[in-house]
């Protein structure tokens, strides 16, 4: 199978890891990526004029002619409201005026969805199955934003994922809140409130490791877990993966290739528990 | 054809401004005219006098009046040349006052040479009139009404009691709609079904009303006047005739147990049931789908009136009108994930509220949390639960829930003084009569008010918890109760697609049926003899529903008591010679008035006369009996017979509101430059391409098409067929190398006079600038030529 691949600025910086791993993940899965030309923000810079979203998006959406992937839940969801806005005529056309490329409909994918449809069931291609792992399945708002494809309240479509690789969702009842990242920089004391509730209630949940879709939903719960330990005084220790990242340790690829030492709260106890029982 | 002209002085409204004799010797001189005359006031008895007199005494076939708007007196001057033993459409008027004496009050000149223009292509136009008589046809005086709701059961009693006949086709095994599963009902708080039950028993008793229940309409063919309708009732298994509504013995045996749809589910019935015990008719009906066919109800019944072997039947009516009074269908609320109705036991709606509060209900009038069957004592209502609410894709306010919810918790605070009862709304809407004194009633019964939109539901270990943002704090809570009522919004039947193709009803953007016009034809459709009454056009409470069906049904005793139906002779007709059968034209009529056999065929009672499809035929086969192509073609060429100013310009004015515009400017004294040249058309739908064509390969500088604002047609959406023809020809016009601004069209109201006259203003600027017809064209070629010497 051969998609386009969105990376979206998250990739260059704070999402280096969901970058590689995506790419690593797809390559093991036989998923040619072609990296879209010349691509630029997916419209989240300018979420308050839909206007000029729709045309940041629509720019790389008229790059090619194949569905396009991308990881990052916030370009899923800006890319596909542009495209919903874009069967508007009006918008449309004030749009295609000032574009070189002309936008005329794009199919937009998750790799989520794309990494779930790659695997069969009891796939051979998983050499380290996640055997008595405990997942909390974290989605998000953004996914399931504007509506599509999955139920905003129960998507279920992750903990399918966790099922295949055989690792155990564990049942997370906040899994489709917001993660507080939109209103960091206005109210940082009530996103980190509400990071802390998510973070709490999946330690309560018994996970071991919490599987995110998103850069800003793993930026909240992973890069900031211990400022909130320390907050709080509690100690949370519960490593936060891209899901990119827990599929691509089933497969057997390296944590190099997965960028694991980028993350901040490191998973390698995890992944060596995984390897250990392995050999048993 | 000896042609009469009259041009009327008005007093000083016409004469003070133009010049009546240069305008008169100038008729005189026009083609077929056999007498020009000046009146004073045509309009008044001696002026309709001099007019009977020349048609005697000169034998005038056909008469001009140049005078006011026809749209005041045209029917005056019809009615007067009939008495002189013409045919009534042997007329043509030209407007000099309200779209020119009055309009031009600085320009006397000008507007004196713009009124030669106007007599002429009158006169020319009236030289192709033809005779044309009114049909009249029988008509059916039976009507059908689609639905037994309140609304349709008020339509069925008033006609019936008029002298009618009512065929009432109702698809549940019963009538009364929702109205006979409520509970007491706002504002009043009187028992529902003690008020609907008699006029249920009324409509099955009446002489005048054939109940066809169970049933469904699958085809309508005809039109006004003659509709033949054909549908079928579906097997009840159960005879009718036999049945005595005992329904015990039946259904006491029936070893099938299935959900209640007539308790939104929390109650129970049986395979062989009757909806309620108020159910009209009182006859038992098997659920197919239910039934396994053990056939004990068939041994159990007293009367042997179970027949499991029975068949659909077919029916076929014919009625002279159609009322559609289909309603709604309440929201689903398992849409609202986040309130996890559907998961949570205790979260309901108020539908299944209303059936709890009924004292023949599934709990025998008990308020009690479905989980545990205890009373509930802390309740809440969730307002605007799929409405208000573009995430579910419905925008609009279902205008009743705020007073559903008001009424439910009156009902339960009476019942139950200690409950602890919280509404969470967005605005409470309580805007019908006596509504803010219910509202009021409400407070001061203790119940408790938060603004807030509801954010979800959570049940943790079996408790209900609200979360949500209280607006007038700004508070963050999370608040328990025992029992979450969602107050759910009323939506489009979701099979009124069905009834809607078959009648060719068109659906508003929120997906009601859409009525002809939103203010000042409330019960009818774009379809003659079809109205609408009820919930089908858009949410309601009971009283105007009923003043719906009332009103539908007044409407349709007018059109049809008579038992005739007098037809406007203007409709189009088809020339089957031409006529190749592309069907272009079927699609394009708002009134479904043509059909094509082989070939084409217009019902010419069904026919409104908006002349879309005339313009549209690419063959050229289909002509209109007023208004015909030839008619207007003649104007646009007397139009253009002398250039006398620059920029001409020809416009088409629409009827309803176009024209109504021009005229206002008139009797508002708004003054704009004389250069247009204005045609009455019915529809801006009916300017066909080679009118435009034509007009300005004649030498008209520009062509302005002028129709209702957009969304406002009186037809349904001539206004964006012309818009598309428009664009068509703006390529036309470009490809030849004329200025695709040549062609222009504007919308404007008949309350719009000023617009109007900006219009006019705005495109006489723009041709300024563009400069005579064929300026272009002469300076593409010299373009061309400097290239040309350019070359080596
Ligand atoms: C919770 C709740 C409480 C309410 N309480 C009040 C109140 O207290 N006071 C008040 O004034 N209003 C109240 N209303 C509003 C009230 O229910 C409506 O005003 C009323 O039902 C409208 O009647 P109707 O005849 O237009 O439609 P309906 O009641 O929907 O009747 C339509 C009928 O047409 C039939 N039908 C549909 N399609 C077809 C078809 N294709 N062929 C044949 N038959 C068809 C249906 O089976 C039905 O019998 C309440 C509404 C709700 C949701
Ligand atoms: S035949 Fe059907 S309706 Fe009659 S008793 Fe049996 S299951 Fe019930
Ligand atoms: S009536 Fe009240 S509850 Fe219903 S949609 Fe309107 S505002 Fe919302």
């Amino acid at each position: 199978m051969k998609l386009a691949y969105y990376p979206g600025c998250v990739s260059k910086s704070t999402g280096k890891e969901m970058d590689a791993s995506t790419r690593a993940v797809c390559g093991a899965l036989g998923i040619e990526l072609e990296e879209l030309d010349d691509w630029n923000c997916c419209g989240a810079t300018h979420v308050s004029n839909e206007l000029v979203a729709a045309g940041l998006a629509a720019r790389n959406m008229a790059q090619t002619d194949l569905p396009i992937m991308t990881a990052c839940s916030i370009c899923y969801s800006n890319l596909r409201a542009a495209a919903q806005r874009l069967e508007e005529h009006e918008t449309l056309e004030k749009v295609n005026a000032v574009l070189d490329k002309k936008y005329s409909g794009a199919r937009i994918r998750h790799a989520l969805d794309v990494i779930l449809e790659a695997l069969a069931e009891n796939d051979e291609r998983i050499v380290v199955p996640l055997k008595e792992l405990k997942v909390a399945p974290y989605y998000g708002c953004l996914l399931t934003r504007p509506a599509g494809l999955y139920s905003p309240e129960f998507p279920i479509i992750l903990e399918k994922l966790i099922k295949r690789l055989q690792a155990e969702p564990v049942d997370f009842r906040l899994m489709t809140i917001c993660c507080g990242g939109p209103i960091f920089m206005p109210q940082e004391k009530a996103a980190e409130d509400i990071a802390f509730k998510i973070l709490s209630e999946a330690k309560r949940a018994g996970a071991e490791v919490i599987v995110t879709v998103c850069p800003l939903c793993h930026l909240m719960l992973d890069a900031k877990q211990q400022v909130l330990e320390q907050k709080h005084g509690v100690r949370i220790g519960i490593p936060v993966l891209y899901v990119t990242q827990l599929a691509g340790i089933a497969l057997g690829l390296g944590p190099e290739e997965l960028g694991l030492d980028m993350n901040s709260v490191s998973p390698m106890v995890v992944v060596e528990r995984m390897y250990a029982r392995l050999s048993e | 054809m000896p042609i009469g002209v009259y041009v009327c002085h008005c007093g000083l409204n016409i004469a003070g401004v133009l010049n009546m004799e240069e305008l008169k010797s100038f008729a005189e001189k026009l083609p077929d005219v056999a007498v020009a005359r000046d009146l004073q006031f045509s309009c008044s008895d001696i002026g309709q006098e001099q007019i009977q007199k020349d048609i005697a005494e000169l034998k005038l076939d056909r008469v001009v009046v140049a005078a006011c708007s026809p749209r005041l007196h045209e029917p005056t001057f019809r009615r007067a040349i009939s008495k002189a033993g013409l045919n009534p459409y042997m007329l043509e008027m030209a407007n000099i006052r309200e779209q020119c004496s009055w309009v031009h009050m600085e320009q006397p000149a000008m507007a004196t040479e713009k009124a030669k223009d106007l007599i002429a292509m009158a006169v020319a136009k009236a030289a192709l009139l033809k005779p044309l008589e009114p049909e009249s046809i029988p008509v059916s005086k039976n009507v059908l009404v689609v639905g037994g709701g309140v609304a349709g059961i008020a339509a069925a009693l008033d006609l019936a009691d008029s002298g009618l006949h009512v065929f009432l086709v109702e698809r549940r095994p019963t009538i009364g709609g929702y109205m006979a599963l409520l509970t007491d009902v706002f504002p009043t708080n009187d028992c529902s079904i003690c008020v609907l039950g008699p006029k249920m028993s009324e409509v099955y008793n009446h002489p005048d009303i054939t109940l066809i229940t169970y049933a469904e309409v699958l085809g309508v063919e005809g039109s006004v006047g003659n509709f033949t309708v054909s549908g079928v009732r579906r097997a009840r298994y159960v005879d009718e005739k036999l049945c005595k509504g005992c329904i015990n013995e039946c259904a006491g045996v029936c070893p099938v147990e299935v959900p209640s749809e007539y308790d939104f589910g929390i109650g129970k019935r049986k395979a062989i049931y009757i909806p309620y015990p108020q159910a009209v008719p009182l006859v038992a009906c098997v659920d197919p789908k239910a039934c396994i066919g053990c056939a004990r109800c068939v041994e159990a019944c007293p009367a042997q009136a179970v027949k499991l072997d029975q068949e659909p039947q077919d029916f076929k009516l014919n009625v002279g009108a159609i009322i559609v009074a289909t309603g709604w269908q309440p929201f689903d609320a398992t849409r609202k994930e986040e309130y996890g109705f559907g998961r949570y036991r205790d979260v309901i709606t108020t539908l299944q509220m209303e059936r709890m509060l009924n004292a023949s209900g599934p709990t025998k009038g008990d308020v009690v949390q479905p989980s545990t069957g205890k009373i509930a004592e802390r309740v809440a209502f969730l307002q605007c639960v799929g409405s208000r609410d573009s995430t579910v894709g419905n925008l609009y306010c279902s205008r009743i829930c705020c007073m559903a919810s008001l009424k439910n918790a009156q009902l339960v605070k009476e019942k139950y003084p200690h409950t602890d009862i919280t509404i969470y709304y967005i605005d409470i809407r309580a805007c019908g009569e006596g509504y803010e004194e219910f509202y009021v009633r409400a407070q001061k019964l203790g119940i408790n008010f938060v603004r807030s939109r509801v954010s979800c539901i959570d049940e943790v270990e079996g408790e209900l918890f609200l979360i949500f943002e209280d607006t007038q704090t700004g508070e963050m809570k999370k608040v328990k109760h025992d029992l979450a009522v969602l107050s759910v919004g009323l939506e489009p039947d979701e099979k009124a697609d069905v009834l809607g193709n078959l009648l060719g009803l068109s659906r508003r953007p929120d997906g009601f049926f859409e009525i002809a016009h939103p203010k000042m034809r409330p019960v009818e459709a774009h379809i003659d003899g079809v109205f609408i009454a009820g919930c089908a056009s858009g949410p309601k409470e009971i009283p105007i529903s009923i003043a719906q069906g009332s009103a539908a049904a007044s409407k349709a005793v007018k059109l049809l008591h008579k038992g005739v139906l007098e037809l406007e002779p203007t409709s189009a007709y088809v020339d089957p010679e031409k006529c190749i059968k592309c069907k272009l034209c079927v699609d394009l009529c708002p009134k479904k008035a043509i059909a094509v056999k082989s070939p084409a065929y217009v019902d010419e009672a069904a026919c409104k006369g908006c002349g879309s499809c005339a313009a549209a035929c690419p063959a050229d086969a289909i002509n209109m009996r007023f208004f015909s192509d030839e008619q207007i073609i003649a104007q646009v060429q007397a139009a253009t017979e002398e250039k006398r100013e620059f920029p001409l310009i020809v416009a088409f004015l629409c009827n309803w509101c176009s024209y109504g515009a021009a005229d206002l400017a008139g009797t508002s004294r708004i003054q704009y430059p004389t250069n247009a040249r204005n045609i009455r058309v019915m529809c801006s739908a009916r300017v066909d391409p080679s009118f435009v064509l034509e007009a300005l390969r004649r030498g008209a500088d520009g062509v302005l098409i002028a129709g209702c604002r957009i969304g406002e047609c009186h037809y349904r959406d001539g206004n964006y067929q012309a818009l598309q023809r428009v664009n068509v020809l703006k390529g036309v016009l470009e490809k030849i190398g004329l200025d695709p601004g040549r062609v222009k069209i504007v919308w404007c109201a008949a309350s719009e006079g000023e617009i109007f006259a900006k219009d006019i203003r705005d495109f006489i600027g723009e041709l300024k600038a563009m400069g005579p017809i064929g300026t272009e064209l002469k300076k593409g070629l010299s373009e061309v030529k400097n290239e040309e010497t350019a070359l080596p």
